[in-house]
Parts: structure tokens; sequence; C-alpha cells
């Protein structure tokens, strides 16, 4: 077989289609790769790439060439969203990523969300970032990540009385979480116009671990699974990655209708193959072992996913922006060298 | 105990555990009116049906959400009975704790559980919330008496500063009298090791059961 153009690797993998080898990607988002190495390197830098979809652009294309990661991914943070429903963001440093400063709601009981958050804000630099890139890498699978709809109310509405009323308050939650999700699903259709291959989804907050399987089941599959319905209604597949130790909720993870599911490092994806073999998984290198470990034990680690079947080879979770460029490659060539 | 003491003692326990606020506030007056000892109100009732919560979290049957209900049910009684102890009441402290949130944002949320359950677990808690410095938490924790303090930290690039407050407190040589034990998304028992820290824990209880060990062996060497 001949090698793959990477955006027909990626393709294929998430259309369940045999391929050469899995592809090797960092999403974007919450997952992103703009280390610090990258940015002295190019002269490419954050704050400033969060404000300007030529910057954001031209970020993500270094950190791809840079890294060896066979995708193209924006933005470089989880606050976008939030910050379209009226959040504070401390945008960060070079070597900071962005983080709520403050929520815009007290209570989920007093969410009001204007009709046209979507076509807003930041949401308009990561599609004109994302329209340059389509245009410019049309080889390349452009992903463009959002924050997910849990993820996004608990940033929108200060964080412990947001988990609490979603027991408490289970009708606003249900009222806030479908407002947000459709304003998701708007912003999820811009980036696709804009010519995003795939669209990954980020749902930190929305875990089996904080939630519990009963909840989770309740908000967070039901919305996410609206929100993939919609991405998948203007034909774009979707990533899902869920944070966390999983337990007795992986049974749940086959109830999400995303293309591929991406999940934490201290998660078995050989097992939860074994257990859910229709699953096209993704993942899951521990950051922890890319910030410290040595680049050849690295390498070893990243031959491990592919022999156990692991369909994207990703890092777990987020990137430590003081991780260097020769852990990252020993990561990427040894999925592309393969097991020898 | 009489009989309607240890009945009103495990409904206000129940209460608790059963996440009913207004029902905790009711019952712990009702055991001011009875003329029952607040300081056992508090310990046989709220306290006791917040470690029954712990323990449902512990094996999984409570999850975040619920355990912050129950917390705020604890606490509401708390602020009924506690005007009522006699000054002077035994204190049940079993150590102070100096917590705080070394960079993160809003997700604090693993703080705000560990403060609940060091304070369940008779632990006085000074929470210096998030965003904070290295050297404001060995001079807080200086200032405060503190027995331990506790980081937490939701990114992965500002774990150095756990090791920066480690540093100012070997400076001043205070290592034995304050232990530091972290956690938080990002932080392993690997790094904990790494940055010698006393002390790692991957959740809420798990972070009782370091802060004890940590009180029951203060002069035990740390893992190098």
């Amino acid at each position: 077989m001949n090698p793959l153009a990477p955006r027909e690797r990626l393709l294929g993998v998430l259309g369940k289609k045999l391929v050469d080898r899995p592809p090797v990607i960092c999403t974007g988002g919450m997952m992103n790769a703009a280390i610090v190495e990258v940015m002295q390197k190019t002269g490419l830098t954050l704050p400033e790439a969060h404000f300007s979809g030529a910057k954001m652009a031209a970020l993500a294309e270094a950190v791809s060439e840079h890294t060896g990661f066979e995708n193209i991914g924006v933005p470089f943070c989880m606050t976008v969203e939030a910050e379209l429903f009226g959040s504070r963001i401390d945008h960060g440093t070079l070597a900071c990523e962005p983080k709520i400063q403050t929520e815009a709601f007290t209570s989920l009981t007093k969410v009001k969300i204007s009709p046209g958050a979507a076509r807003a804000g930041r949401a308009v630099v990561v599609a004109e970032a994302v329209d340059r890139l389509s245009r410019k890498r049309p080889d390349f699978p452009v992903v463009a990540t959002l924050t997910g709809p849990v993820s996004v109310a608990a940033s929108i509405v200060d964080p412990v009385t947001f988990l609490k009323e979603l027991r408490t308050r289970r009708e606003d939650a249900h009222r806030v979480l479908g407002e947000v999700t459709a304003v998701l699903a708007e912003y999820a259709g811009a980036l696709v116009a804009a010519g995003a291959t795939v669209i990954a989804v980020g749902d930190p907050t929305s875990t089996v671990e904080i939630l519990g399987p009963q909840l989770f089941q309740e908000y967070a599959v039901r919305y996410l699974n609206d929100l993939i319905g919609a991405i998948h209604a203007l034909a774009a597949p979707v990533i899902v990655h869920i944070c966390g130790r999983l337990g007795n909720g992986t049974r749940l993870l086959p109830g999400l209708i995303s293309d591929a599911i991406s999940v934490d490092a201290m998660v078995s994806l050989k097992r939860l193959k074994a257990d859910a073999p229709a699953l096209v998984t993704m993942g899951n290198l521990s950051t922890y072992l890319l910030q410290w470990g040595p680049p050849d034990k690295i390498a070893e680690r990243a031959v491990e996913l592919v022999r156990d079947g692991v369909n994207i080879i990703a890092p777990a979770c987020g990137l430590s922006t003081s991780t260097t460029l020769a852990s990252i490659t020993a990561m990427t060539r040894a999925v592309k060298e393969g097991p020898s | 105990m009489s009989q309607e003491e240890s009945s009103l003692l495990s409904r206000l326990s129940d209460a608790v555990l059963a996440m009913d606020e207004a029902e905790t506030v009711r019952l712990a007056q009702e055991l001011l009116v009875q003329r029952i000892d607040p300081g056992r109100g508090i310990e046989a009732g709220l306290v006791d049906g917040m470690r029954r919560a712990g323990d449902l979290f512990e094996r999984e049957e409570y999850f975040i959400p619920e355990l912050l209900i129950c917390s705020d049910a604890m606490y509401a009684g708390l602020r009924v009975l506690q005007p009522h102890l006699p000054s002077g009441a035994a204190e049940r402290k079993k150590g102070i704790v100096v917590i705080g949130v070394v960079e993160g944002d809003t997700h604090d949320i693993g703080k705000n559980l560990v403060r609940i359950m060091l304070e369940t677990a008779g632990f006085e808690v000074v929470d210096l919330g998030r965003d904070v410095p290295p050297a404001t938490f060995v001079e807080r924790a200086e200032s405060a008496g503190a027995h331990i303090i506790g980081l937490s930290t939701l990114m992965t690039t500002t774990m150095g500063a756990m090791s920066e407050v480690i540093r100012r407190l070997d400076e001043r040589q205070a290592r034995s009298r304050i232990k530091v034990m972290v956690g938080g998304g990002p932080v392993s028992q690997q790094f904990a090791n790494r940055i010698g820290a006393d002390g790692y824990a991957a959740n809420a209880s798990g972070a009782v059961a370091v802060a004890t060990r940590l009180r029951q062996a203060p002069a035990e060497s740390r893992v190098p």
C-alpha cells in the first residue's frame, strides 16, 4: 500500500477503513502542542496567536511541522467558548495557557444566552485560522477543537454551584445545556464551513470520575451526542476526548456516537478495545512521560500503543508547554516508523 | 445518652447524608431545644453524616456533586450549632493545614473537596484560594503555625512552583515542622517523589489519609 496523505489516513481511520498505519496527531484545544520551544524557534508566539486568525494559523502550521504531528490543530486553549458566553478570561502568557478568571453567571438559574454568541469574539478568529489552513494545506487534516457542553456550562457558571445544581436544579441544567449545545453546534458549523476536516471535542469537566455514571449519562452523553449529531449532519467526523478514570463508566462509552474516542493515560486502551471492539480509539501517551521521560522510553510506549491496536496515536491529555521537541518527535517518529 | 438523643443524632447524620440542608438545619435547631450538647451534635450528627458521605464517595456511590451538596448541609448545620458550643470546649483539632492552588482557574473543585474532607476529619484548614505564589504559602503557614501545606495545581506548566515552596521551606529549615503534600490533575506520586514532597494524594479522601499519616509520624523521613 502506498503511504497515504495524512488527511486521507485520518479520515480513513475515522471511517473505519483499513489504513497503512495509525496516524499520530494532537488535536488542539486543551490538547495542543504549542510548546515553548516551537514558539521560541519560530517567533510565532502566544498569547498573540489567540487573537488573530493569521497568527493562529501560522503557529498551528509551525507546530505541526516541528513536532511531526499529522494534523494541524486549532485553537490553543479551551476558553474560546466560555468567552463567547461572557466569562472573563485570563489569556495567559507564552508559557501558560489561558484560563477562566470569572464565570459569567453565579447560578444555572441566571444563565441568559444571546442568540448571536457563536458568531462573535474568538469564534471568528478560529474560523479564519481554519479557513487559511484548509486552503494552504489540503493534504493535512485541519482539526478544530471545541470544548464540550458540560465543560462550557461549568465555565460560564461557578463550577461548584454548577455541579450541585446538576442534581438540585435539573430543569435549569437541561435548559442551559440545551442552549449551550445549540451555540456550540452553530460554532462547529462555521468551522466545518471554513474547511475543518475533523471536529474534536474535549470535555474535561464531564468525566465519570467527577459526575458519576448517572449524571454522566444524563448530561454528558446526551448533550455530547446532540452536538455530535449536529456535526455529523454536516458530514464531518467527530473525535471526543474524555478525561480521567472511567471505572464502571466504561460501559457508557459505546453510547457516544462520535467517530473516535480518546481517553486519559490511566485508561487501558487495550482493555477498552477488548470490551468494545467496534470503538475507534485514540490516545493515550502519558503527558507526564512526554514531559519527563527519556526519548527512547517515549518511542517505546508509542510503539506499544500501535501494537495494542490503538487506531490513532495521540497524547493522553493536555501537554505541558515545557515539553521538548526531542520528546515529541520521538513519539511521532516512532509511530511513523512502526514496530520493527 | 437517651434514646431520644441518639435518635436525633442519627437523624441529623442521615439528613446530611441525604443532602437535605433544610432538614439538617431543622434537626440542629431541635437538638438545641432538647438541650443536647451541640458538640455531640456536630460530632455524632453532622460530621458523622459527612464521613458516611465520604465513605460512599470512596465506594463510588456518591460523586462530586453529591459530596458538595452534603457539605452544604453539614456547614448549614454547623452554623446553627457552633455558636452554642461552650467557650473553651475541647478542641477537636488534628492539626492545621494551609491549602491552596498554585496556579489554576476556577475549577479548583478538588481543592475545595480536600478542604471539606480535612475539616470533616478534624483538621483546621486555612484556604488560600487559587493562584497563590510560593512565598505566600510559606508565610501563611508560618503565621498560622501550620503543620502541613497542601499544594494543588491544574496547570502542568506551573508545577515548578511546587518545588519552589519546598525549596523555600528547606531554606528556612522548616521541613521538619511543616510537611508538604501535593495533588491535582497533572500531579502524580512520581512527581511528588521527584520534588521531594512528603506526601501525594490522588483525591480528597486520600488527602485525609496522607494528612493523618503526616501528623502521626512527624519525624518520618521523606521518600527521597
